[in-house]
């Protein structure tokens, strides 16, 4: 595939998709209340950016703080989960129990007791990505071949070299699957948990835009949302190619 | 290990080279009993090349693991310069080849090689001196900064090589190294290796299918033969040291091989193969 058709195939899907948005609120054929123009929603950063430079900054953090929490939360349990049966036996079964409950329908909760401020969402972020990473950060640790185990049995390795050198490089890809699904996940977390009690956040600008019909600013919260989110999963990739230069096409195992 | 064996220094202190005593192999699945190895009994000297050669399931495998200290005998004793397996390994007395040329992807050829000497945390100065040395040694100059994705398998075996050259080690226990590799390129890795052995005066413990890379690399060909797993007959190999690929030549080369093709033939009873 040529490079130009790599960037010009999808810069041409995006105008076609913006040139039916412009045509068919143009025409009148959808409520402007349901999809307002194109116009019209671009015209909300036109007029107040800072309302969603800030915003998005706001959930951004809470996503970002989450996703770092809860990967490492989930990374950490892993290499311990795969180091010692005996605190896999005593704390898996917790671990699985706990991805099992809807923490969406816990925030209330949350913010009862953690306030209406980012902590609720930063904790909603963190447990939401946190099982995702011990699933495949378990996998990714375990899946060296036995041969590199033998190998570094007759080097007469210590556990903690193996671990080093072995058992976190051969995780890398696993981790990295798990990371570019939590980028986009964090981002759904934070602004989900904005939805229940928030006085800023893209989630409290969709909810308090939407209950007063102005709904140019509530497609322009999910737009900058989106950009956003695939901004941090942008990064991530970057991240992948930096760290992994041996694996010839990380983008290929996108999601 | 009994505490009688243990105990015996003469028996410990005697060989430098490998010693392998009435070494048992049972494995025990339910009710099912497998003897992998029935009571072997192996002298090497020291600086000598043997190979082990034989059916599946003879044990020859099983041998060399006992060995390199990942599977404890049932029974017997397996001695590497007087040291048990487990004390060689902690010595870094031996190092082992495999056939699947093991290396790590995501380290670049010259890492890959400085693998045990960073395991045994050799400063990094004397880790690169001794990874380029051996890259040398295998023909490898030029390729430190592949990644063993971009190697073919021959060059990545010869990394594996090089990988266990630099930790010196006395023995060199090798597992197929060459199988997995074409008949011209087997043949070429052969002679090159021959030169290696001289170069380091290593011991060579050699697990083989080929009858003719057994007699290329040897001094004596083990032969073993399966269920239960042990050995039938060891034939010497009288060529010398300092071997050219003229030896293939030479009509006892000829009259080798069909002694070991019989002696194989033998061992595995009227099965086909």
């Amino acid at each position: 595939m040529s490079r130009a058709w790599r960037i010009g195939g999808p810069t041409g899907v995006l105008l076609s998709l913006l040139a039916l948005w412009a045509l068919v609120t143009g025409l009148g054929w959808v409520d402007p209340l349901v999809l307002p123009s194109p116009v019209a929603v671009f015209g909300v950063f036109w007029n107040q950016p800072w309302l969603m430079a800030t915003n998005a900054g706001i959930t951004a953090t809470e996503a970002i703080i989450g996703l770092i929490l809860g990967n490492a939360c989930g990374l950490l349990l892993a290499i311990i989960f795969v180091s010692s049966a005996s605190g896999r036996r005593a704390v898996l079964p917790l671990a699985m129990a706990a991805q099992a409950v809807p923490i969406v329908a816990v925030t209330p909760a949350l913010i009862i007791g953690f306030g209406d401020g980012m902590e609720p969402k930063i904790l909603v972020a963190t447990f939401l990505v946190f099982f995702p990473m011990l699933v495949n950060g378990m996998r990714g640790l375990r899946s060296a071949d036995a041969e590199v185990g033998e190998l570094m049995h007759s080097l007469d390795a210590s556990a903690w070299q193996r671990l080093w050198m072995v058992r976190l490089p051969a995780a890398l890809p696993f981790i990295f699957t798990a990371l570019k699904f939590s980028a986009c996940s964090s981002f759904v977390a934070a602004i989900v948990a904005e939805w229940v009690a928030a006085n800023k956040g893209l989630g409290y600008l969709i909810v308090f835009a939407g209950s007063q019909y102005r709904s140019d600013e509530v497609w322009a919260a999910v737009l900058i949302g989106t950009l956003s989110s695939m901004i941090l999963v942008g990064l991530v990739v970057l991240l992948e190619r930096r760290v992994m230069p041996w694996a010839n096409d990380p983008t290929e195992g996108l999601t | 290990m009994s505490a009688a064996l243990a105990n015996q220094p003469p028996l410990r202190a005697r060989a430098d080279g490998i010693s392998i005593r009435d070494v048992q192999m049972v494995y025990r699945r339910g009710v099912q009993t497998t003897t992998a190895l029935a009571g072997c009994n192996l002298e090497i000297p020291a600086g000598s090349w043997v190979s082990l050669i034989g059916a599946s399931g003879c044990g020859k495998s099983t041998l060399l693991r006992i060995l390199s200290d990942i599977v404890q005998p049932t029974s017997g004793q397996a001695l590497l310069g007087g040291l048990t397996p487990t004390e060689a390994r902690a010595e870094r007395r031996f190092a082992l080849v495999s056939q699947h040329a093991v290396m790590l992807p995501w380290r670049k050829v010259l890492a890959n090689v400085e693998l045990g000497l960073e395991v045994a945390r050799v400063p990094k100065a004397e880790r690169r001196r001794r990874a380029e040395e051996a890259i040398e040694m295998v023909g490898l100059r030029g390729f430190e900064r592949a990644y063993p994705s971009e190697l073919s398998g021959g060059m990545r075996q010869r990394a594996a090589i090089a990988r266990a050259l630099t930790l010196k080690p006395a023995y060199l226990l090798m597992d197929e190294p060459f199988g997995a590799l074409d008949e011209l390129l087997r043949d070429r890795l052969n002679f090159e290796l021959l030169r290696i052995l001289e170069e380091t005066k290593a011991t060579l413990l050699l697990v083989t299918h080929s009858i003719s890379e057994a007699i290329i690399l040897s001094d004596k060909v083990v032969v073993m033969s399966p269920r239960p797993g042990r050995i039938t007959q060891e034939i010497d190999i009288d060529f010398g040291h300092n071997r050219s690929p003229a030896i293939r030549d030479d009509p006892r080369f000829g009259r080798l091989e069909s002694e070991l093709r019989h002696a194989l033939g033998h061992s595995m009873g009227d099965e086909h193969h």
